[in-house]
């Protein structure tokens, strides 16, 4: 809402600068988002009377103006040739700037002479719609006066950001009447009574509301003998301050008092409406309008549409119709001013994407007692400045017995939920400078506060509350912190894992990511992802902005190669990455009820580690990159019995993949990127990922670590050596080292492993560190030998042939 | 005889004086103090000289010895010295060498906001509940006493799953389900951090972000307890300096309600571009719960109040850490990830 500060002054004092007004609102709840001056400021520009006006003796399409500006008479040529003599204009002197920082100088123009420039209102930077004209400026201009104050452009325009609930402040009284309640000024309401003349509206029209649930109140009131025009400069440039192109006399004068009353109206042509009758009613099936914008619209038969005697003529509270529009050669006309349904109003408003300064307020609500007074404000002025008769009476159909809400007020409640203590009289106070009526029932009783009908967003006491705190003073709340009962509040066992998840991955120098929830459903398809997978059931967004954000994520993965795809492409070319997330699982599509939200884990590693460098030998990250990372974390908490088991998935490198699972149960996958998933990423390099399923990663977790005495005897180590198939796994090797130990084996390592040359074909080369020891005596050398033959023996029947 | 031994300390001296190595220095020793040394051989030579003389003689000997043995051991010290000194020049590193890298990754920035602010306010004694990202209309809207034809609701501004269900527009849905949980228990005390998603794209608006809601219930929570409740957690996150300025304004779930300004990181309150010239920055929006919220959620309102609160977590991000683009977030660009490191 722009208000002018000019404007405003008509129904109230501020006595107090813009700047301070502007402070004041922002302090109270009505935040103003900027005041600015109207206009450009026009050096040079000032007020001249036309005293001469001449033929060109060069040009007959250019004219010779002489123009008294006060000290002197300037003689300046000009193109345009609406002005008389005697009219005042804007006279641009040599030396003027206007906006753009256009310099005017004097100039010779087909051998005449031109000591400036008459100006058009383009020029001045004002839109008036009529673009090739000189502004003639109000009779009452003194010559010489400098323009942009004439004109008004050092008003100051306050950028009013209201929120939702304030619609009382989308009119000037409503404007006016919060000054009075910051300064103690009083609101001075617009004349509003007009003369008025034969024969009774009645007798010349018909109005019946068919459809009341959707038009609470409909008013209208009829005046002839309009002669359409120009409104007068001064209300086109209000106009124009408030953001609204001046368009004519009728036109514009439904619009000035739609700004000051916040009451939309609409003005037809009384002559072009069939069977001097309205109908308010819903739209019938098939009915088409042609809009003021002159669109032929389908009508929706839940739109509400102003009728005539037959066929829809507006579309209630949006847009009025082409056929029944005000032109030059109206002269009856009916002015509507109605309340309609506010949701009524916003569908259909959006329905035909007509969002205007009627239908805005319409949705946020008009205040209901308005519609008379705009009624009557419109009448004046269309007898004042249209030449207009205002035949007798009003129509008024609907809810006319209007009451103020009655609230009961308890101010020791108030001061409660404020933390304040505020004496009754000065609640009573701020809450008549609101223009509530209050009263007092009894001595030590609640107050009965009557809120006027302009405030529909007041109706609880604790609307009360607002309105006594925000005039008494945010700022003088005092700070206090809330006492009571302690509570337990340790953040969840789930939390202070990931948590631990978190500090573990980065120590290993893996960088965390935030991806969006949403996923680009083909990237389901990228991953390969056979239909029949879990993961392909991806729960679709109904409105997204794009394809890239359609799905929601079931799995991490798109997000963290997008990311490695980025990087890379800023030559990032060794990464660690990791994102702990939610991926979302349903039942069944359409989703009919919430889904499981499952939080995951993704890591991931590529090129090479650590960051090539001076002393540390670099390697390419692969699957035992991520395992370590895995493994280390596994063993941070506490979790028993993991197993990393050859497994495929769809998107990994074929035998180059682990399912991971803990006693039993599975947790997730480990593997190299399958170069095609890769290459459809954009992705040249190997990438290793990983995805693990933390919810039930935390169900196994036991984070609390447990801690056995250090050992008081001794421990024994021997290396071992062995030549084996590449058929027998790590850990089948393992556990026949443990097995054959027969329980004096404390730890197996493996320390070197060698494929090539001179390992025949299919074999390889493993050789292991074996520490053994008992917690109750030291082992005699003969007991060591004996468990290493064992040893031998098992590893033997795995086909191992031991190395020197 | 005394011009003999004068002779032999001069020799002596200019011999230790100049030996460049231990072995040399040894071979002086031997030379002048060894069983067959000169000295030795000098003294061997005292019975040809006056026996008055001799005791004389015998101690200037003797003394020249323990001085030569003095003389040598000093000299033997500068030898080593040396020695151990060219051993450290071949030592020597250069210091200036870039240390071994210890490679280390780091939390999402919006991550340690977020550890930052659930640390501020369970140290005030609130508890950090979750909710889930796809939420019903219910507890997204109308328990929040938003009804079905309210603007907010606009198909424009939220993402729609299906009927019925939607991205969260705000992490306020979760107040309702702890309410629903915990009521008539008090006093209720709860942070809500997580992602929410709204229609919006552009360098200040992202489609997914994340908020951190409160929440507190009690017999006597008072407005002025949210106030003070806030300055803290401004003074925690921002410095001790911090001011906040409570604007009212207006959320469908609170009444009174508060925008909440502090002071503008960039100029403390002179007023530069980054606040428009008005010393304060808008970062969150708080109230007094709405009597019909706590009513639908099982509080009786005329028994109890309460306050609660929202804010961004990539606005306070940005704020503390000098963050121009709020989709850098989201980019998850390695170049600004390590700036955290």
């Amino acid at each position: 809402m722009r208000v002018s500060y000019d404007w405003l002054s008509d129904y109230i004092d501020p006595g107090i600068s813009a700047k301070e007004l502007a402070e004041r609102f922002t302090l109270s709840g009505i935040e103003v988002g900027a005041v600015e001056r109207f206009g450009p400021e026009l050096p040079g520009v000032v007020v001249g009377r036309v005293t001469a006006k001449k033929p060109h003796p060069g040009r007959s399409n250019l004219l010779l103006l002489d123009a008294d500006i006060g000290d002197k008479i300037l003689s300046i040529v000009c193109g345009a040739k609406n002005m008389e003599t005697g009219d005042k204009v804007a006279v641009a002197k040599p030396g003027a700037v206007l906006p753009g920082s256009r310099l005017i100088e004097e100039a010779v123009l087909y051998g005449v002479s031109s000591a400036g420039m008459v100006c058009s209102a383009r020029e001045l930077e004002l839109d008036l719609g009529r673009e090739d004209e000189i502004l003639i400026l109000d009779q009452s201009a003194v010559v010489g006066e400098p323009v942009d104050r004439v004109l008004g452009f050092d008003d100051p325009i306050l950028h009013l950001e209201l929120t939702p609930n304030r619609a009382d402040c989308l009119s000037m009284i409503g404007v006016a009447h919060e000054v009075a309640a910051l300064t103690g000024a009083e609101v001075k309401l617009p004349p509003l009574t007009t003369p008025e003349a034969e024969p009774d509206i009645n007798d010349v029209i018909k109005i019946t509301v068919v459809d009341n649930d959707l038009c609470p109140r409909y008013t209208a009131r009829v005046v002839r003998e309009v002669i359409i025009g120009k409104s007068p400069l001064w209300m086109q440039l209000r106009l124009l301050k408030a953001g609204i192109r001046p368009i004519s006399n009728v036109v514009d004068i439904t619009n000035y008092v739609m700004w000051e009353f916040g009451q939309p109206l609409h003005a037809f042509d009384l002559g072009l409406l069939k069977n001097n009758e309205i109908v308010v009613r819903r739209a019938k099936e098939n009915e088409v309008l042609v809009t003021l914008d002159g669109t032929e619209r389908k009508l929706d038969p839940e739109a509400l549409v102003i009728a005539d005697g037959r066929v829809p003529v507006g579309l209630a509270g949006v847009m009025g119709g082409e056929d029944t529009e005000i032109t030059d050669s109206t002269s009856e006309v009916l002015i509507e001013a109605a309340n309609f349904n506010p949701t009524s109003i916003r569908l259909t408003a959006r329905r035909y994407n007509l969002p205007s300064e009627a239908s805005q307020r319409f949705e946020k609500g008009v205040n209901p007692e308005a519609a008379i007074w705009a009624q009557n404000r419109t009448a004046l002025l269309l007898c004042d400045l249209a030449g207009g008769k205002v035949l007798k009476g009003i129509i008024d159909q609907g809810e006319t017995d209007l009451q103020p809400k009655r609230i009961l007020v308890d101010p020791k409640r108030v001061n409660k939920i404020l933390g304040l203590s505020i004496p009754d009289s000065e609640i009573r106070l701020i809450l008549t400078s609101l223009g509530f009526g209050v009263s007092r029932l009894d001595d030590n009783g609640p107050l009965e506060v009557a809120v006027p009908l302009r405030r529909a967003d007041v109706s609880l006491e604790e609307d009360i509350a607002e309105e006594v705190v925000r005039l008494y003073g945010y700022d003088k709340v005092p700070a206090s912190l809330p006492r009571g009962e302690l509570l337990e509040n340790r953040e969840s066992i789930e939390e202070r894992l990931y948590k631990e998840v978190r500090i573990n991955l980065t120590a290993g120098g893996y960088y965390e990511c935030i991806n969006y929830s949403f996923i680009n459903p083909v990237n389901l398809v990228q991953l390969r992802l056979p239909p029949d997978d879990l993961r392909m059931r991806a729960i679709p967004v109904r409105n997204p902005f794009s394809e890239e954000q359609a799905v929601m994520r079931t799995t991490l993965l798109p997000g963290i190669l997008k990311v490695i795809q980025h990087n890379l492409s800023h030559r990032e070319l060794n990464q660690m990455l990791f994102e702990i997330g939610s991926v979302y699982e349903t039942g069944s599509l359409p989703m009919m009820e919430l889904p499981d939200e499952k939080v995951m884990l993704a890591i991931a590693a590529t090129g090479l580690i650590p960051e090539p460098n001076w002393i540390v030998p670099s390697g390419d990250s692969d699957f035992f990159t991520l395992k370590g990372a895995l493994e280390i974390l596994f063993s941070r908490l506490q979790i028993e019995n993991i197993e990393f088991k050859p497994g495929a998935e769809p998107f990994s490198h074929p035998t180059r993949c682990a399912v991971i699972s803990a006693g039993g149960e599975e947790l997730g996958f480990l593997g190299q990127l399958h170069p095609e998933v890769a290459e459809a990423w954009d992705i040249g390099q190997n990438v290793t990922v990983c995805e693990i399923d933390l919810s039930t990663l935390v169900r196994l977790a036991s984070p609390v670590p447990r801690v056995a005495p250090l050992p008081r005897y001794p421990a024994a180590r021997r290396d071992l050596a062995l030549v084996v198939s590449r058929e027998i796994s790590a850990l089948q090797l393992e556990r026949a080292i443990v097995e054959g130990g027969g329980g004096l084996v404390s730890q197996v390592k493996l320390f070197d492993l060698y494929e090539g040359r001179q390992i025949p074909e299919g074999k390889r080369s493993l050789a292991y560190s074996i520490t053994f020891r008992l917690e109750e005596r030291t082992l005699t050398d003969a007991e060591v030998n004996q468990a290493m033959d064992n040893i031998e023996k098992a590893l033997f029947d795995l086909g191992a042939v031991l190395r020197g | 005889m005394i011009d003999k031994l004068k002779e032999l300390e001069k020799e002596a001296r200019s011999k230790i004086e100049a030996a460049s190595d231990l072995d040399q220095l040894k071979e002086i020793k031997v030379g002048v103090l060894g069983k067959k040394g000169a000295l030795t051989a000098l003294l061997r030579s005292l019975g040809n000289v006056a026996p008055e003389e001799r005791p004389i003689i015998g101690q200037k000997a003797n003394a020249l010895r323990e001085e030569l043995e003095l003389t040598i051991e000093r000299k033997e010290q500068s030898l080593r010295d040396a020695l151990k000194a060219g051993q450290w020049e071949k030592e020597r590193i250069d210091v200036t060498l870039p240390g071994r890298p210890v490679q280390i990754g780091q939390k999402h920035p919006l991550t340690m906001i977020m550890e930052e602010i659930k640390e501020i306010f369970i140290g005030l004694g609130f508890q950090v509940v979750h909710g889930p990202d796809i939420e019903s209309e219910y507890y997204n809207f109308e328990a929040l006493n938003i009804p079905a034809e309210h603007p907010a609701r606009d198909m424009q501004d939220s993402f729609y799953i299906s009927s019925g269900f939607l991205l969260r527009t705000h992490t306020s849905p979760v107040q309702i389900r702890t309410m629903e949980k915990l009521a008539p228990k008090l006093p209720v005390r709860i942070i809500a951090p997580g992602k929410v998603y709204r229609r919006d794209d552009d360098a200040t608006h992202s489609p997914m972000f994340h908020q951190v809601e409160g929440l507190a219930i009690d017999t006597d929570i008072s407005f002025a307890d949210l106030k003070g409740t806030l300055l803290l957690f401004v003074r925690e996150m921002f410095g001790h300096g911090q001011k906040i300025r409570l604007r009212p304004s207006f959320f469908p779930f609170t009444e009174p309600s508060a925008e909440v300004d502090i002071l503008c990181i960039m100029c403390c309150g002179e007023g530069c571009r980054v606040c428009s010239y008005t010393g304060w920055l808008e970062i969150l929006g708080a109230g007094m719960v709405h009597p019909r919220v706590l009513e639908g959620s099982g509080y009786n309102p005329r028994e109890v109040t309460g306050f609660a609160f929202g804010m961004g977590v990539e606005r306070i991000a940005m704020l503390k850490y000098g963050i121009g683009d709020l989709r850098l977030f989201f980019s998850n660009d390695l170049r600004f990830l390590k700036q955290f490191d």
